[in-house]
């Protein structure tokens, strides 16, 4: 798995996510997510187009990033979500709490970057 | 948010007490909670819950004993309650026996979910267990083919007056997938167990002098028995171990009252053998550090397992009966154990006597479990439940339910007469 934070404006970064997503990953994924938020960001657009497997953890992480971005005003935009992934949050039913776009092109028109 | 939540809560001595404990501690931690009301069960003899401390920057905790084990009016008492607190969202923190061990009482009780609903009240359920993967026979509810039949009947018929609170969270994904596929239910979702701990601190896996603690934590009588353990630790003993004690950490089940007594008597002449009586929660932490092996004397399982949580966040070592729930946990969070089969003290024998021989293998086994109680604290599956509530909460806001076209009622006629506009 791998992240490597983009800075799309002043307020949006782009994180974009892939192969496993879960508590050995977490960590870094969260500390990179609140350096960008502690930087001024409010909007964080996830790409998950990589990502085979998440588990609660990386949720967990998803769910707190969601409340992050609330709280200055922002959001959480998830992108290209894969069959695996979406199953997983039918289960939760985090797919009716997340903003969910089919491609990243998409996640970035709706925030107009 | 003013959150009301239905449960038994310590120092009540009902199931999914200590569930309780850590979740409402965690909840009041919450910035976006104002207040938790918790509808518990009545003490014996009518005795005070004692007064919640309270903390900077905690949710008021107000605690309002309105239902009793295996009373009848349970639902309605609980209504009655709700109505009194008016929360924004009401949790019943429940399993299939929370409201008795008579089959009227349990099913008039689980129907207090629905009633708040239609009082106009969001109701959430988190259930612990689902009728399906009971088995009924060996947790101690049936006694018969013909028993167990009308119990899965009425187990169903329960089920589906649950399934009308406005939404169900279970701790197994595969619970969620029986209630979708056999009810058709849209209103379910996974909400994990989470662990009670927050950021516990690293076990240092040390035991403390004098002999080889095997431990079991609960309540004990319905499918958690204790026969095994003293079998087991006979078979230990003709083996030649020796400096063992079995130590049964808890109390009766409320559905198994007067079964350790039993035990006592029955083993009066097991010397090795102790009981602690119900453990207060700052003995929690001894009990578990003192075990060299936490036992599961489960014969059956009913839903995810908070002692396997608490058993991680000490660093323990288990032995597990290989059954479905457990093996799920296992492979789902991280946790691992020993393997017995229910009802075999032989393979419990052999379970704690890996451990006991090896004690690498014990410290790296409760390693891993520490580690897997660290995944995912409960503080963190508590965001999940504010972003149902708060979705909840304003679907009823969007939608006026009975409450509020009664409070919209009950307001003074000017106010609802003012015009926009006069002509």
């Amino acid at each position: 798995m791998s992240t490597t934070m983009t800075q799309l404006s002043p307020q949006v970064i782009l994180a974009p996510i892939a192969g496993r997503f879960d508590a050995h990953q977490v960590p870094k994924v969260q500390k990179e997510i609140d350096a960008a938020l502690a930087n001024g960001a409010n909007t964080v657009i996830m790409d998950l187009s990589e990502v085979n497997f998440v588990d609660s953890s990386a949720l967990a992480v998803m769910v707190r990033t969601m409340k992050h971005c609330r709280e200055r005003n922002g959001e959480l935009i998830l992108c290209g979500v894969r069959q695996p992934v979406r199953i997983i949050f039918d289960l939760t039913r985090m797919d009716k709490a997340f903003r969910i776009f089919d491609d990243l092109v998409a996640a970035r028109a709706s925030v107009g970057v | 948010m003013h959150v009301a939540i239905v449960t038994t809560y310590p120092p009540g001595k009902g199931t999914l007490n200590e569930y309780a404990f850590h979740f409402v501690r965690a909840l009041r931690a919450k910035e976006e909670i104002s207040r938790i009301t918790l509808l518990v069960d009545a003490l014996p003899d009518g005795a005070p819950y004692p007064a919640p401390a309270q903390a900077a920057g905690q949710a008021e905790l107000c605690i309002t004993p309105c239902w009793q084990f295996n009373d009848p009016r349970n639902a309605w008492r609980i209504v009655q309650a709700v109505r009194q607190a008016q929360p924004d969202v009401v949790l019943f923190n429940i399993q299939f026996a929370s409201f008795g061990d008579k089959k009227t009482s349990v099913a008039l009780g689980l129907m207090a979910p629905w009633l708040v609903r239609l009082a106009g009240f969001p109701s959430m359920v988190l259930l612990h267990n689902i009728m399906e993967t009971v088995d009924l026979r060996n947790a101690g509810y049936a006694g018969n083919a013909a028993i167990e039949w009308v119990m899965r009947t009425a187990g169903a018929i329960t089920t589906r007056m649950l399934l009308n609170a406005d939404l169900v969270a279970l701790t197994i994904p595969k619970y969620v997938e029986i209630l979708r596929a056999k009810y058709r239910a849209k209103n379910v979702l996974l909400a994990p167990h989470g662990s009670f701990e927050d950021n516990p601190p690293m076990p240092t896996f040390e035991l403390p002098p004098g002999p080889r603690q095997i431990m079991a934590f609960g309540k004990f009588g319905t499918y958690k028995r204790i026969e095994i353990m003293v079998e087991a630790l006979r078979i230990l003993e003709a083996r030649g171990y020796t400096n063992l004690e079995v130590v049964i950490a808890g109390s009766d089940s409320p559905n198994a009252k007067g079964y350790l007594d039993e035990m006592r008597a029955r083993y009066a002449d097991v010397p090795n053998l102790r009981f602690t009586g119900y453990v207060a929660e700052e003995d929690v932490p001894r009990i578990f550090q003192s075990a060299t092996v936490t036992v599961f004397p489960y014969t059956s399982t009913t839903g995810s397992s908070g002692v396997l949580h608490q058993a991680g966040s000490y660093g323990c070592a288990v032995a597990l009966p290989n059954i479905g729930d457990f093996a799920e946990v296992i492979t789902e969070e991280g946790y691992v154990g020993e393997f017995f089969e229910p009802n075999d003290p032989e393979t419990l024998a052999d379970a704690i006597a890996a451990l006991l021989d090896n004690d690498e293998r014990r410290r790296e086994m409760g390693l891993r479990n520490y580690r897997a109680s660290c995944g995912l604290p409960i503080a963190d599956v508590l965001d999940w439940y504010l972003l149902h509530f708060s979705a909840l909460i304003e679907k009823h806001h969007r939608q006026p339910t009975r409450r509020a076209r009664n409070a919209e009622a009950a307001q003074p006629v000017t106010e609802l007469a003012t015009p926009a506009t006069k002509p």
